[in-house]
């Protein structure tokens, strides 16, 4: 399991609808409006990766995909309405509000 | 199925050596583990489709390949097991070799279920069309097409032989066989909300 990072510039809400989908069925978490972060295996990466790359328009849209150590995310700041570390790092199961 | 006889296939030998406990979910339980819904066993369904309708009478000469035929669905009465085969290679010595289409990437080796994926399809073809099989190849879509090349040892067909009479007879009385154990698996096991 790796924390992956995924930030995109998408010009078609369409698309963009699409790629929110793909993350979230992926297990990632939204922690912006266009970035998505969390805790997966390989094989959900890969697959994630190959299905944004079949949707997206490589001449217009960008997107990120960056994977992360945890030793590297423990060093993260987070300033203002910063998203709950510990819940996207998969540490907290089950979260009751 | 017949419960008695059951006939397999390739794909039950390689979730098999991915976790035994496959079987077990898959035959006894009957609950299916709808790969279908995978993205990647998608993508890799479309790839099949188009290797046997794109450039139909490219034959691959380099490898000693004389003919081929696409998309053979075999069996074995011998072992008890079927399966499709996306390509079968027809060599310049008389010999046969399956191609079997990865839609992966190469990482410097071999997976042990490609491996037996690969001795299983030259058991089919030694049964079936008579001809000796001492090689195969594998072609992977996402490194550019790059074709590996792996010899078939009788040692290795053995041991898949065994684990073939392993599986029927997980299918024929039942048992609960024991999980593979490892971490990396099971996070990544569509049975993994329902197995102890």
């Amino acid at each position: 399991m790796t924390l992956v990072w995924v930030i995109y510039d998408i010009v078609k809400n369409k698309t963009r609808s699409k790629v929110v989908k793909i993350c979230k069925d992926a297990g990632l978490y939204r922690v912006q409006k266009s970035v998505f972060l969390g805790d997966i295996n390989s094989n959900s990466r890969d697959s994630v990766i190959l299905e944004i790359e079949s949707i997206i328009d490589p001449e217009a849209d960008s997107v990120y995909i960056f994977p992360m150590d945890k030793a590297t995310f423990e060093g993260i700041t987070l300033l203002g309405q910063a998203f709950d570390k510990k819940y996207v790092s998969d540490e907290i199961i089950t979260r009751f509000f | 199925m017949d419960d008695k006889n059951p006939i397999i296939n390739i794909s039950d030998v390689l979730e098999y050596e991915f976790c035994p406990r496959f079987i077990y979910f898959i035959y006894c339980l009957d609950i299916p583990q709808h790969e279908e819904l995978r993205f990647k066993v998608l993508e890799g369904r479309e790839i099949h489709k188009k290797v046997t309708q794109v450039n139909r009478n490219y034959i691959r000469k380099k490898i000693g390949a004389q003919s081929r035929e696409f998309d053979v669905f075999l069996a074995s009465q011998k072992y008890h097991f079927k399966g499709i085969l996306d390509e079968i290679l027809f060599l310049n010595d008389g010999k046969a070799a399956p191609l079997e289409y990865k839609f992966a990437e190469y990482k410097d080796n071999l997976f042990r279920t490609t491996k037996s994926q690969l001795i299983l399809q030259s058991i089919l073809i030694e049964e079936n069309y008579g001809k000796k099989v001492d090689r195969s190849f594998v072609c992977y879509v996402r490194s550019n097409h790059k074709l590996v090349e792996m010899d078939i040892r009788q040692s290795d067909v053995d041991k898949v032989k065994a684990e073939i009479s392993d599986i029927l007879n997980i299918i024929r009385t039942g048992f609960y066989p024991k999980t593979k154990k490892n971490i990396n698996k099971c996070t990544d096991c569509c049975y993994r909300n329902i197995c102890t």
